[in-house]
Parts: C-alpha cells; sequence; structure tokens
C-alpha cells in the first residue's frame, strides 16, 4: 500500500500543480490577443472554475464506475498531450476567436474555453477519483477527502509561485507549457508503471 | 477553490469600483477612488493638481501646473516632445495612455493641426481627466476607450508618430512591451514614422525595452532624464534627422512648443548602445514585470 500512496500524493501535488501553473500562463497567452485588462483575468479563473466543476464532477463520477488508477491515468495522458500541443494551436484559435469577436470579455472566455476545457477538466478529476477510491476501499484511510485537498492545494501553491515568480523570467511561455505536459506525461506513466491498481488488489 | 483569493480580489476591486468618489481626506485632496484598474488619488498641491496612480503616491503620477496648463510639470513629458522633433512634420498622432490629459493638453494648444488619437484602456480616468483637468477633446482629436494593442491591431489607420505613456514605475501592461506588439506599431506607421515610449531608466527592463526596439527598428535613439529616472526611446526605421542634429530641428521650430524649452531637452538625446546582454521580449518570452522590480 505504501506504492499506493506514493502514487496518490505524486499525482495530487503534481496536477494540483500544473493547473493552476497553466492558470498563470494562460494570462501570457491571452494579452496579446485579448488585452492585459482585468477582464482577462476574469476570463481565466472563471473559465478555470468551470473546468473544475466538471473534472470534479466527472472524476466523482467515473471513480465509482471505474475505481481503478489506470482509468484515470489513461484520461490523464490525454489531457497531457493536449496540453504538449497548446504551444502550436493557441495562436491560430486566439487569432480566429479575437477577429471574430470584438468583445475582448466574450473572446477571451470562449478562447479559454477552447484550449484549456478538455485538459483543466481532466486534470480536475484528480481529487474527486482519488477520494472516490479510497471511498471504495470501504475501511478507514489516513488519506481523507481533507487531505487529498490539502496535498492538491499544496501543489497549487508551488505551481502558482514557481511559475510566477520563476518560471516566467527563465523560460519561453510555449516551452514552460510543454514541459509541464512533458511532466504530467511522465508522472502517468510512472503511474502505470508502477501498478498501483494491482497493489490495491483491483 | 483554488482561485478564491483571486476572484475574491476582483470582487472587491469591482465592489470598490461601484463605491462613490470618496470623499476629501483633507484639503489637499480633491478625490481617492477606485477604477476597475487602479487605485486614483487627485491631490493639489502649491498650484498642482496630480492624478496619483496606486499608493506610491511619489512615482505614479501625472500632473498640471493650474496656470500654465501646458507647463511641462515632468521631465519627461518634455523629453517626449522633443522627440516629436524626429518626425516634425507629423499630421496624426497617436497616444496611448491619457493619464491627466497633460499631452493632449498640449497638443491642443500648440500644435493645433496635428489630428492627435489617444486610447486609454481606463474610463474613470477619461472622466476624471476631464472632470479635474480640464481635458476635453476637440475637433481635431479623438479619444478611444480601449486596450492600446487592440486598439491598434483593429485600427486601419496610419500614423506619423505612435507615442506610449501607458507605463507606471510597478506595473507595465505587459503585452505592449513585445517584439511583436512593436511589429504591430510599426505596421501603423507612415514611411518615416516614429514611435516614443516613456520608461524608467534604473531597471532590467529598460535595456531589455531598447534592446526590443532594436530588434524592430532600424534606428532607435534615447533621451535620458537628468532631473528624474526618465528615460526616452525614439524609434524609427528612417528619422527625419540623428541626434547630433537635434537642436537644428529645434530652432526650426523657434526652439519651443509652448513652454517647453526644446533646444534643452534636445541635448539629452543620443543614439542607444547595443546592448549585447539584454533580452529581446516576445509575447514568448515575456518577464516585463519581473524585469522592471530589477534594479541595473
Amino acid at each position: 500500500m505504501p506504492i499506493v500512496y506514493a502514487v496518490f500524493i505524486l499525482l495530487l501535488v503534481t496536477f494540483g500543480a500544473v493547473v493552476m501553473s497553466l492558470e498563470i500562463l494562460s494570462s501570457n497567452l491571452m494579452s496579446p490577443y485579448f488585452g492585459g485588462s482585468i477582464y482577462i483575468w476574469g476570463s481565466i479563473i472563471s473559465s478555470f472554475m468551470v473546468h473544475f466543476s466538471v473534472g470534479y464532477v466527472a472524476g466523482g463520477y467515473l471513480s465509482r464506475r471505474f475505481p481503478r488508477i489506470s482509468v484515470l491515468t489513461v484520461f490523464l495522458m490525454i489531457g497531457s498531450l493536449w496540453v504538449i500541443g497548446i504551444p502550436t494551436f493557441y495562436k491560430p484559435v486566439c487569432e480566429l476567436v479575437s477577429d471574430r469577436i470584438a468583445d475582448v470579455r466574450l473572446g477571451s472566455l470562449v478562447a479559454m474555453n477552447l484550449i484549456f476545457f478538455i485538459p483543466i477538466s481532466i486534470m480536475a478529476m484528480v481529487s474527486p477519483y482519488i477520494i472516490g477510491i479510497t471511498a471504495s476501499w470501504r475501511r478507514q484511510s489516513w488519506l481523507t477527502a481533507g487531505m487529498v485537498l490539502f496535498v492538491s492545494t499544496v501543489g497549487s501553491f508551488f505551481g502558482t509561485n514557481v511559475t510566477a515568480f520563476y518560471l516566467i523570467s527563465l523560460f519561453p511561455v510555449s516551452r514552460i507549457v510543454v514541459g509541464l505536459g512533458l511532466i504530467c506525461l511522465c508522472v502517468s506513466f510512472l503511474t502505470l508503471a508502477l501498478r498501483a491498481d494491482r497493489e490495491m488488489g483491483k | 477553490m483554488r482561485s478564491c483569493s483571486m476572484a475574491g480580489l476582483i470582487f472587491l476591486a469591482c465592489l470598490m469600483a461601484a463605491t462613490p468618489a470618496a470623499a476629501a481626506a483633507n484639503d489637499q485632496t480633491l478625490y481617492e477612488g477606485d477604477s476597475i484598474y487602479h487605485h486614483i488619488t487627485i491631490r493639489e498641491d502649491g498650484g498642482e493638481r496630480c492624478m496619483i496612480f496606486g499608493r506610491q503616491r511619489d512615482l505614479r503620477q501625472t500632473c498640471i501646473d493650474l496656470a500654465k496648463p501646458d507647463a511641462s510639470v515632468f521631465e519627461y513629458s518634455a523629453m517626449m516632445f522633443a522627440g516629436f522633433l524626429f518626425r516634425p512634420d507629423a499630421k496624426k498622432v497617436c497616444l496611448i495612455g491619457l493619464g491627466g490629459g497633460y499631452i493632449p493638453t498640449v497638443f491642443r494648444m500648440h500644435l493645433p493641426k496635428v489630428r492627435l488619437q489617444t486610447v486609454e484602456v481606463d474610463p474613470h480616468v477619461d472622466k476624471l481627466a476631464r472632470k479635474y483637468f480640464t481635458f476635453a477633446v476637440p475637433a481635431n482629436q479623438a479619444l478611444a476607450i480601449d486596450d492600446g494593442r487592440q486598439f491598434l491591431k483593429k485600427s486601419r489607420e496610419r500614423y506619423d508618430q505612435i507615442w506610449l505613456d501607458a507605463f507606471n514605475s510597478d506595473y507595465i501592461p505587459a503585452h505592449m512591451t513585445t517584439k511583436e506588439f512593436l511589429q504591430l506599431a510599426k505596421s501603423r506607421l507612415n514611411d518615416g514614422g516614429i514611435v516614443i515610449q516613456n520608461l524608467f531608466c534604473d531597471n532590467k527592463l529598460y535595456d531589455a525595452q531598447i534592446a526590443t526596439f532594436q530588434a524592430v527598428f532600424a534606428k532607435v535613439f534615447v533621451f535620458e532624464g537628468q532631473r528624474s529616472g526618465s528615460c526616452i526611446i525614439v524609434a524609427s526605421d528612417r528619422p527625419a534627422c540623428e541626434p547630433a542634429e537635434l537642436r537644428k530641428q529645434a530652432e526650426k521650430r523657434g526652439g519651443k512648443i509652448g513652454r517647453i524649452d526644446l533646444l534643452a531637452e534636445s541635448g539629452k538625446c543620443r543614439v542607444s548602445l547595443i546592448l549585447k546582454n539584454a533580452p529581446i521580449l516576445t509575447d514568448d518570452f515575456n518577464p516585463a514585470n519581473l524585469l522592471l522590480m530589477q534594479k541595473k
């Protein structure tokens, strides 16, 4: 079981950090096309909230149907590949949207959802999915729902600060985004390699 | 949940924006309140009225002399008008950043033949400039409430000069510092047009901005402030003159634009150095606000 908990913590910290890192970076992706106003932050935050909500519901539902970490990992791989692709498709998407929608509030909202809906909704599934799996054990675990959210939020704290204070000054945004996608993909493969489901007797 | 604090800040800012203009805290404070972008204070002191952004009351401000509204209270605005001499026959100018409206006032009073298009992102700044700074939009001027980069992108107009005055000492709209933005600005210039930008020169962003301008324009000149920390960048592919000839250009105009002494200001101009270690800012690599905080 220690491997199972290690996998859970790895997933929670990694994806907790990456979603917030992407949230910070998204303002750099949006501002050339929609300006740097407070509206952009409104769009970014509200879009991510919608993605989180969808991910929470989907993660809870799927964990009840398929309480196996491998199923979650497959979704996370799809999300990771999407993130790796963002630097190649965000420019034409933003160009297209900003050319067709004059209102920067609506435009940035549409662009944010086109670019981030899939990966962030998938990544937001991690916490409820893990809570669902531990609930399926039908026995007490030290990894309570509160602990799951705590570990994920600690990851988010580091993801936010490391990105805003250091990464943006060191690397181009496109390279950071690809790097985050690759980290997510590696963590997903590692999770599969560690065969946590077998440890859990699934 | 993760973005609760940021969402809370935005909510708080909206609430504060909706609050009626705050009462004067003392005799000198004419207004204190918030727009969706700034905390704004308007103070009057010794015949000068200032619009102050943020809470660093000594740095981020725009002032006018009430008795002489065309007198340049700050060195940077006088240097920007000296930059005008690099394209002295300008007929159309675009100014990004209104503030208290000092620059449009000088255009209105002393360059009435120039058509000035001002762009200001904050509608509240426009209201305050009209109410407290006698800012008005005469027939040959226009004002757009829009983000500067979005305005230039949408506009099909060509300008002889584009002035960038949307920068503060502690915050810069990063998307208006990049190579892509300057390429956009250049594409909105007439042949021989110039871009003039106001900056503070004691930080690493200044070097990065010069390097970025040099990546886009053939000629980049700088005015270095002597009584302030302000610097002005002037860039063009084909300026009307070199810095050494600026004094002659100033003399042709009688040495003055209104109360601004062009002869004195033109002496502060030189060709910018090639800065090998400064990064070129792009939409992809843009730590502008972090560089702004790093002193040289």
